[in-house]
């Protein structure tokens, strides 16, 4: 078939470097600078050396974030996550005093992590109709549930060989290993969701579910998927979690869900699902990694971070909206 | 009092970077209906939502009874005594039909809704237009045209002067479209004015008195329609002449295709059998709710059947998801295009290559490239008129979005294509175009299924045309035995009944 009337559409697309400039993401990359010279000025202990020694902590959380983001980017949430990383901390911490080799107790956290993932993942996918916020709260209370039971009356373990969580909590020179971990999980995570097939079905089953089903995509299978990697990820946060505290107790993991979900929203992805990128999600991570790092040394109070974590998000989803107010006015003007 | 009860004069409404009215008059007689009528983008919707005070014209001057009126908002629309009925009723569904016709203004005491005399006074004008569901009843359980006769009804509660219906009969039936007719017949007598706004021709020959044509938001006539032939409305509405609005191409008819035999869902369709070959186009018509989509939906796996067997070229093919249906050939282009066909938000090329990504991807990388490419060729294919292939898919008119859902299924290899309402909501040049590219698949050996509940269309390009009815196929006509007549005595088989039953 040719065109009848010859006409051209254009397919040449603009260059990245100018969309990256006016982006949320350039915005966030400011944001990351001024939060720096900020912990500088406010903490005389604040350098580079302190942060790679004292960022490991805060660091687990930010592999939450990764699946999380496409989980938000479906226009869905996972409120279990805290409870998975509870629960997958406490099994492996059992494992690990069995005197069972420390593989075993990594493949423990994750086989644990991956199960309780693929539960919701069967649930949601099963039951389409059920909204995922709801699902998940189910499945959070039932997660920490059973690790309340197994931990019984004292309500914490810890592990007594910690050789194994010691070589997860090492360094290479002065950069932790958790650091290198996250990059690389988050370049993983990034170009699948930004590049490949997979990541683009993912964007269109949350921008319109109907018509990715009606084009013939796998909704439910990418669905499960994701939901049952989330539960992994979280198993491998709850390695990290126990690396630094060397035992779990009933309240580990507790609000890490809304922490991963404050870090993906403040990075420009949407709670509504089908808009954002994992850039901007680990722009934001580090963002809020720097700050924790950097008050915390001042000894400022945990619940005044949040305050100030609470009141950035806020700020973040309220800009794009007044940016275009303010665009629309401007052009009323014209 | 003046010879018109409302007349607009000089009307200019500039948008950022578009006018989308230049200079445009009105005129319109008491009692009078008035059509109007002009392509997608001609205007049409900004006037009326100058009317009723939505927007604000930058020039211009409104006369209501001779009056000069200057409405600041809808409000005043309203007390004015201007009503406007649209396209998509807007009612809230879990509401019951009494207080979505007095939304906004219930009937009140002391602060407190009386329930009572709103549900009589609901049913009073449900009774003038001889309604047969009652105010208490939920809006969401009525048909589309149950619903719009509460909007219309909405309107009167306002005791509304001038009705404007927005393109009523783009989602009826036949026989509601006739319901329709019958209660604007009615309103006309009762002295109330109505504006019009329809691509059917039917509509405006059968209601309208006179009728004033837009084009690129330009006043192009006010023409009596007594006087005018459908040739000369096309070409002040397109601006060019259009010879042949159906181009059905003499096509040399295959081997069979497809061939559904026997089947059924419980509550949905009963024994449904039929084929399509290489090369032709099969209409498949009836009222709305006779299960046509339906059928097709569980053709395409977006259902599951609980009977019946489906066919491809010959062997039994088992259809569980639309991504089964798809890698063994058959596409349904489904009727909405906004919620179903395509993702509104996203540019043109990526709409076009979603159900393809795959092929062009190395490693599951996608190959962005090759998309682009391919893209921009499959939517030069189809005409698409459009500048880039970023540009979202809502920015374009509807007619231009079906050309990008069917430029979706070219970009796979299918040999069956089922297009679902394809030209509903598209304006008459649109249209050609869309037949045009039908035909052409045709010639290039595509099976093609056609949708649709406007006779000329299913008239117009099929070779085989099957009628189906409350679930079951009434029969099957060739083109040259079928007419309008046979089509709708097939349609309507046992229809009546079971529809003023369904409506209790």
């Amino acid at each position: 078939m040719a065109g009848k009337s010859g006409r051209s559409i254009n397919n040449v697309p603009e260059s990245p470097i100018k969309k990256m400039l006016f982006s949320w993401e350039g915005i966030l990359v400011i944001v990351f600078i001024l939060v720096n010279i900020f912990c500088a000025c406010f903490s005389e202990f604040y350098n580079l050396k302190s942060l790679l020694r004292q960022m490991p902590v805060y660091l687990a959380e930010v592999f939450l974030m990764l699946p999380m983001a496409y989980i938000l980017v479906l226009g869905e949430i996972d409120i279990s996550v805290g409870s998975i990383v509870c629960l997958c901390a406490t099994m492996s911490c059992i494992v690990c005093n069995t005197g069972a080799p420390f593989v075993l107790v990594v493949i423990t956290a994750l086989v644990v992590g991956t199960l309780c993932g693929s539960v919701n993942g069967f649930i949601l996918t099963r039951f389409q109709e059920l909204p995922p916020m709801i699902v998940t709260l189910a499945t959070q209370i039932i997660f920490r549930g059973i690790a309340e039971i197994i931990l019984g009356s004292g309500g914490s373990i810890s592990a007594s060989n910690t050789d194994g969580f010691r070589l997860l909590a090492g360094k290479v020179g002065s950069v932790p290993y958790i650091l290198f971990l996250v990059v690389i999980m988050a370049v993983i995570f990034a170009v699948i969701l930004g590049k490949s097939t997979f990541g683009r079905r993912v964007y269109a089953i949350g921008t319109n579910r109907l018509t990715a089903y009606y084009s013939g995509i796998h909704v439910q299978k990418i669905r499960f998927i994701i939901y049952t990697v989330m539960g992994t990820i979280s198993g491998l946060c709850a390695l990290f979690i126990v690396s630094t505290s060397y035992g779990a107790n009933t309240t580990t993991g507790n609000g890490f869900e809304m922490d991963a979900i404050a870090m993906a929203v403040f990075g420009g992805i949407s709670s509504t699902g089908g808009k954002g990128n994992l850039a901007g999600g680990v722009i934001s991570a580090f963002i809020i990694v720097c700050l924790r790092v950097g008050l915390g040394q001042r000894n400022v109070h945990a619940q005044v971070i949040l305050l100030i974590l609470g009141l950035l998000l806020i700020g973040a989803v309220a800009l794009p909206n007044i940016i275009g107010q303010v665009k629309k006015a401007m052009k009323v003007k014209k | 009092m003046s010879e018109y009860v409302l007349e607009l004069k000089g009307i200019t409404k500039i948008f950022p970077g578009v006018k989308a009215l230049n200079n445009v008059q009105f005129q319109l007689k008491p009692g009078e209906v008035h059509a109007l009528m002009g392509e997608n983008g001609a205007g049409k919707s900004t006037f009326i939502k100058v009317i009723t005070g939505v927007h604000k014209a930058e020039e211009g001057e409104m006369f209501l009874n001779g009056q000069k009126v200057d409405f600041k908002g809808p409000k005043d629309a309203q007390a004015a005594g201007i009503a406007a009925v649209y396209q998509h009723p807007t009612s809230y569904p879990h509401l019951t039909v009494a207080e979505n016709i007095f939304m906004g203004h219930e009937i009140i005491k002391n602060h407190m809704i009386q329930w009572k005399a709103m549900n009589s006074e609901a049913n009073k004008l449900l009774k003038e237009l001889n309604a047969d569901f009652d105010a208490t009843a939920e809006m969401g359980t009525l048909s589309v045209a149950q619903q719009q006769m509460v909007e219309i009804a909405k309107a009167l509660s306002t005791n509304a002067k001038i009705i404007i219906l927005d393109e009523p009969t783009a989602c009826l039936t036949r026989s509601e479209s006739e319901e329709l007719y019958r209660i604007v017949d009615k309103l006309k007598e009762e002295g109330v004015s109505i504006i019009f706004i329809s691509h059917r021709f039917e509509d405006m020959y059968r209601l309208a008195s006179r009728v004033t044509v837009f084009r690129d938001s330009q006043y192009i006539g006010t023409y009596d329609v007594d006087g005018i032939t459908n040739a000369d409305l096309i070409k002040a509405m397109v601006g060019r002449e259009i010879k042949d609005l159906f181009p059905k191409p003499e096509v040399k008819i295959g081997k069979e295709m497809l061939r559904v035999e026997g089947l059924s869902r419980v509550g949905y369709y009963k024994n449904v059998s039929f084929n399509v070959h290489a090369g032709e186009i099969i209409g498949l018509t009836g009222l709305v709710g006779a299960g046509r989509t339906e059928v097709v939906e569980s053709v395409c796996g977006i259902t599951r059947a609980d009977e019946g067997k489906v066919y491809l070229e010959g062997k039994e093919v088992y259809v569980k998801k639309p991504s089964d249906a798809m890698e063994k050939g058959i596409i349904l282009l489904p009727e909405d295009r906004q919620k179903e066909g395509l993702i509104m938000s996203w540019g043109l090329g990526r709409n076009v290559t979603l159900p393809t990504i795959s092929k062009y991807a190395k490693n599951g990388i996608c190959g962005e490239k090759e998309e682009r490419e391919l893209s921009k060729k499959l939517l030069e294919d189809v005409d698409t008129k459009a500048v880039d292939i970023f540009q979202p898919a809502s920015s374009l008119s509807g007619g231009n979005q079906q050309k990008v859902v069917v430029a979706k299924a070219l970009s796979q290899e299918m040999k069956v294509v089922i297009m679902d309402e394809p030209t509903k909501g598209v304006d008459v040049g649109a249209k050609a175009e869309i037949y045009a590219i039908m035909g052409e698949l045709a010639l290039k050996g595509y099976a093609i299924i056609l949708i649709s509940s406007e006779m000329p269309e299913i008239l117009g390009m099929s070779d085989r045309i099957i009628v189906m009815c409350n679930g079951r196929k009434t029969g099957e006509l060739s083109r040259g035995e079928a007419t309008q007549e046979a089509i709708l005595e097939l349609a309507m088989e046992k229809g009546h009944a079971a529809g003023k039953e369904a409506a209790k």
